[in-house]
């Protein structure tokens, strides 16, 4: 993975290279130029524009704005909906994060099993994460229908009296929506804690064995601690995936019920349909910020692994 | 202990059907939703009681689905050779060369990647509206055809390789580009498939970019023509949106069995993408 390598500047490659470095002054930006170009043009160029949007009043048919300070973030500081849909992000995050956790390390202890068929369990866990997400929402929007499977199950275990539609009721469209998500990414979060699982020695339970552990213990005295940069891997990417939480929400409950299922990136689009450009600019610098916050969050949970490995 | 043993296999087993059920169940059930004939109910039995392909044709014929696979697979088809070559090159200076201002680019590139799209979707839309690039190919791949993320993936992947090869390349008197193409790139060959597979993912499945630059049905991707579709989710459309779903789903799927142990690599590889 090498994440390690973001934060460091490479300079190793620099005594070797001097000696050519006069003469080929232009060459290194003769690679970079088509990506510089591409990139300049329909990602920075973007970027440094939502910024300067999100100070002004602007009109995206006319084209123009007035400078206004402050006053887009003041108004979306103020504004209600604003509020739920931040509340949204995080509940969804708090639904999803502890099923993210733990449900892929079950399916990871599984299929680390040296038995027979493992790997076609893996293919099948993993073929959710490979179907486009539209389809998957869609699906699911189906499953979910009054008459469909998920409410006739949930009726037949006396969940429910009668036939319900999870997505149509505020009380459980989050939670609904959140199944989505996490169905779908099920099999990739496996794969990571694989990789984890199988860094892990296997002395420590021949000898865990020998003290006679049965498997439960394994797994919770053995499996669970070795797993800790897995799980820290797999949080962070939980929440700055779960930030940006989309088709799976505008395909199936568009928001709704009365905003229960508003996300912030929901609140944006919302805002960006009805030509609020500007607000809608302002609070994708707040979910920027945010972004950035839980990135820098991952830097420190990795970096302070590093420094647990060197002690 | 012997019957211990087995007992202990099979509920084992019954444990991975039950999780087999979940993640491929709705596959299934969408397939015979697809299956069901015009006449037969939706909910009535899971499976079709007569079966028939008339929903699949039916996708083609009256719902338009040849021309978003046409326009789907043509930007995918530009975007893939594009973003291979584009990252490729750009990665290999940021590993391999020592310039002023790389440490800029290369911390360009790395912010860049937090940046959520929904943050730029509105001047982007605008822009295109500018170049002249709405409702066109090339408007709907520019945000595939050089990703930052490609290039940092490309660029570990150069780090990996030893700096010996090359040296011994400039010696017999290769320039830079062809020391690339001769000695790098096809050392690096596991990644590029990583980041074809990635750009596949990313534009065939894409949604809320199409969603904003295709206004017009004749540039509507799968993603577009599906969601729009499911507008009307009821009666027997729900058998047509099932049979649309299950056509866009094959690609990626005959794709995922044929390079399997590059998906799972890339599982791994692609966690900084976040």
């Amino acid at each position: 993975m090498n994440k390690e390598n973001i934060a460091l500047p490479v300079s190793t490659t620099k005594t070797k290279v001097v000696r050519r470095k006069k003469k080929n002054l232009l060459t290194p930006w003769l690679f970079l130029l088509p990506s510089i170009v591409v990139l300049g043009t329909f990602l920075v160029i973007p970027i440094v524009e939502a910024f300067h949007w999100s100070l002004l009043d602007y009109k995206i048919i006319a084209g123009t704005g007035e400078f206004v300070g402050l006053a887009n973030f003041k108004e979306i500081f103020t504004d209600t909906s604003f509020w739920l849909a931040l509340w949204n992000t995080i509940l969804f995050l708090i639904i999803v994060l502890p099923l993210n956790i733990f449900l892929p390390m079950i399916l990871a202890v599984l299929v680390n099993q040296a038995i027979k068929g493992v790997s076609t369990f893996r293919i099948l866990y993993y073929l959710p994460v490979v179907t486009p997400m539209v389809v998957a929402a869609l699906m699911w929007k189906m499953l979910y229908s009054q008459s469909g499977p998920v409410s006739s199950i949930f009726v037949s275990l006396g969940l429910f009296d009668n036939p319900t539609n999870l997505l149509v009721q505020s009380s459980t469209a989050l939670v609904a929506v959140s199944a989505i998500t996490v169905w779908k990414g099920l099999g990739y979060y496996m794969i990571i804690y694989l990789a984890g699982l199988q860094s892990i020695s296997k002395d420590v339970y021949e000898s865990a064995e020998i003290d006679g552990a049965n498997a439960f213990q394994k797994f919770w005295r053995i499996t669970v601690p070795m797993l800790t940069p897995s799980v820290t891997l797999v949080s962070v990417m939980t929440i700055i995936a779960g930030m940006k939480v989309f088709e799976e929400i505008a395909l199936t409950t568009g928001g709704g019920p009365a905003g229960a299922t508003t996300t912030l990136v929901m609140y944006i689009y919302n805002k960006f349909m009805s030509l609020d450009v500007s607000i809608a600019s302002a609070a994708g610098v707040v979910l920027l910020l945010l972004a950035i916050g839980a990135s820098l969050l991952q830097m420190k949970l990795t970096s302070s692994r590093e420094e647990d490995l060197r002690a | 202990m012997k019957r211990k043993q087995t007992t202990q296999k099979i509920m084992l087993y019954l444990l991975m059907i039950f999780i087999s059920v979940i993640t491929v169940g709705p596959f299934l059930i969408t397939l015979f939703m697809a299956l069901k004939s015009p006449g037969e109910s939706i909910y009535g039995t899971i499976y079709p009681t007569d079966p028939t392909l008339s929903n699949f044709t039916d996708s083609f014929s009256k719902a338009n689905f040849g021309l978003y696979f046409l326009n789907t697979f043509i930007v995918t088809a530009i975007a893939i050779p594009l973003n291979l070559l584009f990252c490729s090159l750009a990665a290999y200076p940021l590993a391999r060369m020592d310039f002023r201002g790389r440490g800029v680019v290369l911390s360009l590139i790395i912010a860049t990647m937090m940046v959520p799209f929904q943050l730029y979707m509105a001047p982007l839309f605008q822009l295109a509206g500018e170049l002249g690039l709405r409702n066109s190919y090339i408007g709907l791949v520019v945000m595939q055809v050089a990703t930052a993320f490609g290039i940092y993936l490309m660029r570990q992947a150069y780090l990996r390789i030893p700096k010996e090869l090359e040296e011994s390349a400039y010696l017999d008197g290769a320039n830079r580009f062809q020391v690339w193409y001769r000695v790098a790139l096809p050392l690096v060959k596991p990644t590029l498939v990583t980041l074809a597979i990635f750009t596949f993912m990313g534009t065939w499945g894409d949604y809320l970019w199409p969603l904003l630059n295709s206004t017009e049905s004749s540039m509507y991707t799968l993603s577009i023509g599906l969601a729009q579709l499911s507008q009307n989710f009821d009666g027997s459309n729900l058998k047509l949106i099932s049979a649309a779903s299950i056509l866009t789903t094959i690609p990626t799927l005959i794709l995922f069995m044929a390079l399997q142990k590059y998906f799972i690599s890339g599982a791994t590889d692609g966690a900084v993408k976040g």
